[in-house]
């Protein structure tokens, strides 16, 4: 059932990592809220690819 | 309830549920043509009784749980699930990974209990209902979660169980006619869809618990669900060009 959450251990850190940034953001500073969102949106999307190019580059390598 | 709230539900639950189905059935499948239906069945059975069973005593404790924590909980959940499922999909499209064969799973699976048969020949059968029932019980536990993940929290319940409900009907049709592996099924293309899916889901529903108030409400799904589409092509194509630089 774990496997189901935790498919690459370093993804999933960074992916808990960055909704803890954006919770902060949202929760302790004064900034718009959908700052907030969008550093949650757009981090997921350059850490998926990032996960993706890291393990190609550890699959062909 | 309108359609367009509900249809991402729907939509979401059928097509996740649909490979989680065509994985257990072709378990289930591998499983009654080597000892027979009896304990294919029984497994079955079992293990739903069990899905059922969990679903009962946790149902209800969804209801007291404050919305914006079972958002935050479930959107988390959400994002690693489907980010992990785009992730190996991006790879499999690429050719990093191989793809998911479910006649190659089929193999496996008979020629595992055809050894059990050498080793243990008597309880045997006790072997393949436990192969059906751990398959079923499994593969179930994810379709709930999907099914109370895409449809906690906005009254949608319904809707997406049904969508999951309709993928059981479709592959156990199917499957009663052809009885073999559904190996025709594009499971990549569906996992990279779901994985869209459930990566949109997930962002949308912890930035809700988060205390974001996303702009256009559920039609920002949409927008999500094309970032995420374009950030798995982006990656499958990056993960290519790297697989040839490297090779």
């Amino acid at each position: 059932m774990i496997g189901m959450f935790v498919g690459e251990k370093r993804l999933t850190m960074a992916v808990l990592a960055l909704v803890a940034v954006a919770g902060s953001l949202v929760d302790f500073t004064d900034l718009n809220s959908l700052i907030g969102g969008g550093l949650l949106l757009f981090g997921c999307l350059v850490l998926l690819i990032e996960s993706v190019c890291r393990s190609a580059r550890a699959g062909a390598s | 309830m309108t359609w367009s709230a509900a249809a991402p539900a729907v939509t979401a639950a059928f097509l996740a549920s649909l490979v989680e189905v065509v994985e257990a059935f072709t378990i289930v499948l591998a499983v009654a043509t080597l000892r027979g239906w009896r304990p294919a069945a029984l497994g079955t059975t079992a293990g739903l009784a069990v899905l059922a069973g969990i679903v009962l005593l946790l149902g209800p404790l969804l209801d007291a749980i404050p919305i914006t924590s079972l958002q935050l909980a479930i959107g988390i959940l959400l994002l690693l699930f489907g980010m992990g499922w785009l992730r190996k999909a991006s790879l499999r499209a690429a050719g990093i990974i191989p793809l998911h064969d479910e006649d190659a799973i089929f193999a496996t699976e008979t020629a595992a209990l055809s050894d059990e048969a050498r080793r243990r020949r008597q309880s045997l059968g006790w072997a393949a209902g436990i192969t059906a029932l751990k398959a079923v019980l499994l593969e179930g536990l994810e379709v709930v979660f999907i099914v109370i993940a895409v449809g906690a929290g906005r009254g949608l319940m319904v809707p997406a169980s049904l969508g999951a409900l309709a993928a059981c009907a479709l592959v156990l049709s199917i499957g009663a006619v052809v009885h073999r592996p559904l190996s025709r099924v594009p499971e990549n293309l569906l996992k990279f869809g779901v994985g869209v899916m459930l990566s949109a889901f997930g962002v949308f529903w912890t930035g809700e618990g988060l205390g974001i108030a996303w702009p256009g409400q559920d039609v920002a799904l949409l927008l999500f669900a094309a970032l995420f589409l374009g950030a798995g092509l982006i990656g499958a194509s990056l993960a290519r060009r790297l697989r040839v630089e490297f090779a």
